[in-house]
């Protein structure tokens, strides 16, 4: 027997420290620049936001109603943008894109620095000889990240959400932005959080398969881009349409649009030949009304949820194929 | 009988989809615990593999290693593993990397240990990695791994950065280190001279597959350099090499049993050892590392 297997118990001179211990210590240490990065982002987006929510909003409508834009016959100059509205348009231009640029910028961070690197370095290896496991390495950076980008996201949805009460006086004005569009969509409810996560988990798997910075950070921001895409274009089928028809003239346009078209007397549905008035046009294309598919402002959350779902669902998938290729490349994960 | 450190059965490893060369092949061996053991092999022999599979990092493809009785990856906390690049986070300082691996072997860092080989070095624990040399990586990389108070300790070339002032230095902190504490070591070289003095066994890999494993002495005592007339039989012994120069014949040989009159004996060092079986790469392998001494 040699003193080989008596195992020592030394933990000498370690004195206790205060915060995060461990693994968190180490993604935090580590990936300090990408933290810092983070905070600036979310404090210009809030910046942004909040200044869209208070002052901004309110100087734009001042100048409204100085060149009588806010009566009910819009004077003519209404078209034409003052300073102020200028500043607001501005403020709207980094605030409502951000949420929706977060997810590829996450997926790339997460392919190549968080992952690909390590891999690519040997320090993800270096992680794995302490008393570290591999798969409790995975774990570690993907909870630490998704924390931080959980409130990240959530406090920008919040104010983008307040910001977006308040410029609802002025979007009763003007055609300004629907609620309904990619980017207002997206930042306006939990989509928002749930696109970052799968940024985070598509980033994350690209790293363990590419296994170096580069080709990393191409295969999670194409990848990310193909879902988002992809899921996306889903969204309107997610909720139960709801369809407006009337007997002349197209239905009003309300809510998302989705389709329109003529109906014949047999209720078919044909694309609109255009006749206008031409009732002899009209006989001949058997229309008797016309439809409208759209979602109403009211399907909101059922629609962003259900959305929500999908996504969530989508990178938890991400995330288990990720611990299933690393146990099945080191050995059993204890 | 001694406790085991490391041992391999019918072990391979093949990268890639179509495996044509595995990098390791059905290799066997054991390394008894506490035993400076010498990883010795040309470029390509499997040797970093070897090391990688024993450090939980890899799969085998084929076979087993176990380590300390259990498979690698439950044993990660009692191994420490130096790999050959010496990777290390760069945007970390010294003092940092150090705390790294204090975090994540809450239950054995040393921190006395692993800030005496740093101190050994000179180098200024604020200064950040990337700012360090190759033979200051080597010696945090080497700090970082015996803090962890490692029973099983695998360098792969771990030599080969630091120059030779600093490479004595650290052989003999890390010698002096695990002749304490009883730690098996394990270290990979493709120069054998760099070894010489320090092990007591030895296992060589030649394209993928063990050709010699066994402790240094019995290794070195089975195996004899003998000179004689060229045209002299050299039967019933094995033959490891032989090379004759005009009427003179050099040999290394496996006696079996009395060599007989007219050859010129003496004992090969381990690099002359080392080298007689890498030039010949058909010689058959030996293994004197088992308590059932198989011959592979």
């Amino acid at each position: 027997m040699t003193t080989a297997l008596t195992v020592e118990t030394p933990s000498t001179g370690v004195a206790p420290s205060r915060g995060p211990r461990g693994l968190v210590w180490a993604m935090l240490r580590v990936h300090r620049w990408a933290l810092w990065f983070w905070a600036l982002l979310v404090a210009v987006g809030a910046g942004a936001l909040l200044f869209t929510y208070g002052p901004g909003t309110d100087a734009a409508w001042a100048e409204y109603r100085a060149m009588g834009c806010h009566l009910r016959d819009v004077g003519p100059d209404c078209d034409f943008s003052g300073p102020a509205i200028s500043r607001l348009n501005l403020a709207n231009t980094l605030g409502d894109p951000l949420l929706s640029f977060v997810p590829l910028l996450v997926a790339a961070w997460a392919g190549a620095a968080l992952i690909g690197r390590e891999l690519e370095s040997g320090t993800a290896q270096l992680a794995w000889t302490q008393s570290v496991s591999p798969a409790r390495w995975l774990a570690a950076k993907l909870a630490v990240a998704a924390v931080l980008l959980v409130s990240g996201t959530t406090v920008l949805t919040l104010l983008h959400r307040l910001a977006w009460s308040s410029t609802g006086r002025l979007r009763s004005i003007t055609p300004w932005r629907e609620w309904y569009e990619d980017d207002i969509f997206l930042a306006n409810g939990t989509l928002a959080t749930a696109y970052a996560l799968l940024g985070l988990a598509v980033g994350v798997l690209a790293g363990l398969l590419q296994r170096r910075a580069l080709p990393a950070l191409g295969t999670a921001a194409v990848g990310l881009l193909v879902l988002m895409y992809t899921l996306s274009a889903w969204r309107p089928h997610l909720w139960p349409v709801e369809t407006l028809t009337s007997k002349d003239g197209h239905p009003e346009g309300v809510g998302m649009p989705l389709g329109e078209g003529a109906l014949t007397s047999t209720g078919a549905r044909i694309s609109d030949p255009v006749c206008l008035e031409d009732t002899k046009c009209l006989a001949e294309h058997d229309v008797v009304g016309y439809y409208r598919d759209h979602h109403p402002a009211s399907h909101f959350w059922p629609l962003q949820l259900m959305e929500t779902a999908l996504v969530l669902a989508v990178a938890a998938l991400a995330v288990l194929i990720a611990f299933r290729l690393l146990r099945r490349r080191t050995g059993a994960a204890v | 009988m001694t406790e085991t450190a490391i041992e391999a059965a019918a072990l391979s490893k093949g990268f890639g989809r179509r495996r044509r060369k595995p990098a390791l092949d059905d290799c066997a061996f054991r390394l008894p615990a506490g035993r400076i053991c010498a990883l010795v092999g040309p470029n390509g022999a499997g040797k970093s593999t070897l090391l990688s599979l024993a450090a939980g990092l890899a799969r085998p493809s084929e076979g087993t290693i176990s380590v300390l009785g259990q498979a690698p990856a439950a044993v990660r906390e009692r191994v420490a593993y130096v790999a050959q690049d010496k990777p290390l986070h760069p945007q970390l300082t010294v003092a940092d990397t150090l705390r790294f691996g204090r975090e994540l072997n809450p239950r054995r860092w040393d921190a006395a240990v692993a800030e005496r080989i740093v101190a050994e070095g000179g180098l200024d624990p604020d200064a950040k990695v990337r700012t360090l040399s190759g033979g200051q990586r080597t010696r945090v990389a080497l700090a970082l791994a015996l803090g962890k108070r490692p029973e099983v300790l695998l360098l792969d070339e771990p030599m080969a950065d630091l120059d030779p002032l600093a490479r004595h230095q650290l052989m003999a902190a890390l010698m002096a280190d695990a002749a304490e504490h009883g730690t098996t070591v394990v270290m990979s070289s493709h120069v054998v001279a760099e070894l010489d003095g320090s092990c007591d066994h030895l296992l060589l890999l030649g394209a993928g597959r063990v050709r010699l494993a066994g402790p240094l002495d019995d290794l070195l005592a089975a195996h004899r350099l003998v000179t004689g007339r060229a045209d002299a039989s050299l039967e019933p012994h094995t033959v490891v090499e032989s090379r004759t120069t005009g009427r003179q014949l050099t040999a290394l040989v496996r006696p079996e049993g009395s060599l007989g009159d007219g050859w010129q004996v003496t004992a090969p060092t381990l690099e002359e050892l080392v080298l007689a079986h890498l030039r010949t790469p058909e010689a058959p392998a030996l293994r004197l590392d088992s308590a059932r001494e198989a011959a592979v």
